[in-house]
């Protein structure tokens, strides 16, 4: 399986490294239970069944003064830790955001963008700030994933990540693949929408609303979506995440195995999807 | 008296691991100097559990089974939702009712500076809601040999 949907954050070694880092974590991202060490997340990924995860960087620099964590941080992660994929993010706001991506993606290795609109504060339509990002993706050949709907943390605001604010990027961009996270939730209808309309479009499934993974997949996912309009119209683009550790990897795992996918569309979802997104296919396995 | 406190961290493995801590708590006593007296056992964590049984593989996996069927994964528990004071899903109540089933303590008595248990007892940790970072305490008390302190 492959995790699309992880944030390095409650890491011991790197919260006691830097208090503030470790504040930032606790009154920006609001996560306020006891970091673990790294091993701890290589034995929740084994536990899980987690082969490869996806570790997001988060830039957050204007609107909240920290970074949960840095492009540098993520970038040693990965590199000490075949099994993790590390994602960039950049901060909109700042005017050199795209020379920064450039130089996460060519410089440091990492393999992809992660906005937050709603702890970032920027609306992901803006010509000015998004778009540039949006265009250098595309020409790096990296996803843009972006947090989508509810935002559990303090100061997020979730309007801004209303999915539908994507669409016209969407047209605009049709080299760059965008993905959305959390099926957009509340707003999935529009999620969905996106998808079914354009193919440069995933859904990861990191839905954190409320209930266990598997009674909040099939409650969103699985009653209404339903599983014959992922079937039917978009077993190619769907992405398993857990959003860890805000959600444990095991009980994200057994929530969409739980969800009576046809064997093939579960292994594009858990892994193929994913792979295919990320250029891994051609890799040799860590 | 003697007071004797002593913490372990262990990493657990898997999401169910039952763990004989039997050695850790043999050797605090020993360590201890206390030669009539008490040893007190404590996991810090409610998602873990101690017990003592007979130190078998065979019963040590069908004392997971066993909790699994006594507080399945998939009934409709309340503590199922998002916990604002660690801004996180809490979705482990059968971590917290199978910890609940097993206790998170224990007492033996130090006698002539040895632990008195049955020939047959192991002490188990069991991890519940794994794999992390867990520890547990270890306190000896009592007085040492010809009741000095």
């Amino acid at each position: 399986m492959i995790d699309f949907h992880t944030h390095p954050v409650m890491i011991k070694e790197l919260v006691e490294a830097d208090p503030d880092f470790g504040r930032a974590v606790r009154e920006v991202f609001g996560l306020l239970f006891p970091p673990q060490p790294l091993e701890i997340l290589r034995r929740e990924m084994d536990a899980a069944g987690i082969e490869r995860a996806v570790i997001l960087a988060l830039d957050l620099s204007t609107a909240h003064g920290c970074r949960v964590p840095d492009n540098e941080t993520v970038a040693r992660l990965a590199e000490s830790e075949p099994r993790l994929i590390g994602f960039a993010s950049v901060d909109p706001n700042l005017p050199d955001a795209a020379e920064r991506l450039d130089g996460a993606v060519r410089r440091l290795g990492l393999r992809g963008l992660k906005l937050d609109p709603s702890l970032q504060r920027f609306d992901p339509g803006d010509r000015s700030r998004a778009y540039p990002l949006y265009r250098l993706a595309g020409e790096l050949g990296i996803p843009v994933l972006l947090h989508a709907g509810m935002s559990w943390a303090p100061p997020g605001v979730s309007r801004l990540s209303r999915p539908v604010l994507l669409e016209e990027a969407l047209s605009d961009h049709p080299g760059t693949n965008f993905v959305l996270a959390h099926f957009g939730w509340p707003w999935t209808d529009e999620a969905l929408m996106l998808a079914l309309k354009h193919r440069n479009l995933y859904l990861d499934t990191s839905v954190v609303y409320a209930r266990t993974p598997a009674e909040t997949l099939r409650k969103v996912v699985a009653e209404h979506i339903g599983l014959p309009v992922l079937e039917g119209s978009l077993p190619d683009r769907i992405l398993f995440g857990s959003n860890y550790p805000r959600q444990d990897m095991r009980r994200a795992a057994r929530g969409i195995a739980s969800l009576g996918f046809s064997p093939g569309l579960l292994e594009a979802i858990t892994r193929g999807n994913a792979a295919r997104l990320l250029g891994l296919e051609t890799e040799a396995r860590p | 008296m003697i007071s004797h406190l002593k913490r372990f961290t262990i990493l657990t493995r898997k999401e169910t691991e039952i763990i004989d801590i039997t050695p850790s708590v043999l050797e605090t006593v020993a360590a201890s100097g206390v030669w009539s007296g008490t040893v007190f056992v404590l996991s810090l964590h409610t998602t873990t559990g101690f017990y003592v049984n007979e130190g078998l593989p065979d019963l040590e996996r069908d004392m997971a089974d066993f909790l699994a069927r006594l507080v399945p994964e998939d009934h409709p528990y309340r503590h199922a939702r998002f916990l604002h004071s660690d801004g996180q899903m809490a979705i482990n109540a059968p971590s917290h009712l199978r910890g609940t089933m097993l206790g998170f303590q224990a007492f033996f008595p130090v006698e002539e500076g040895k632990l008195v248990r049955g020939g047959r007892q192991t002490m188990y940790l069991a991890e519940l809601d794994g794999p992390q970072e867990r520890t547990y305490v270890v306190q000896v008390t009592g007085e040492a040999r010809g009741g000095e302190a």
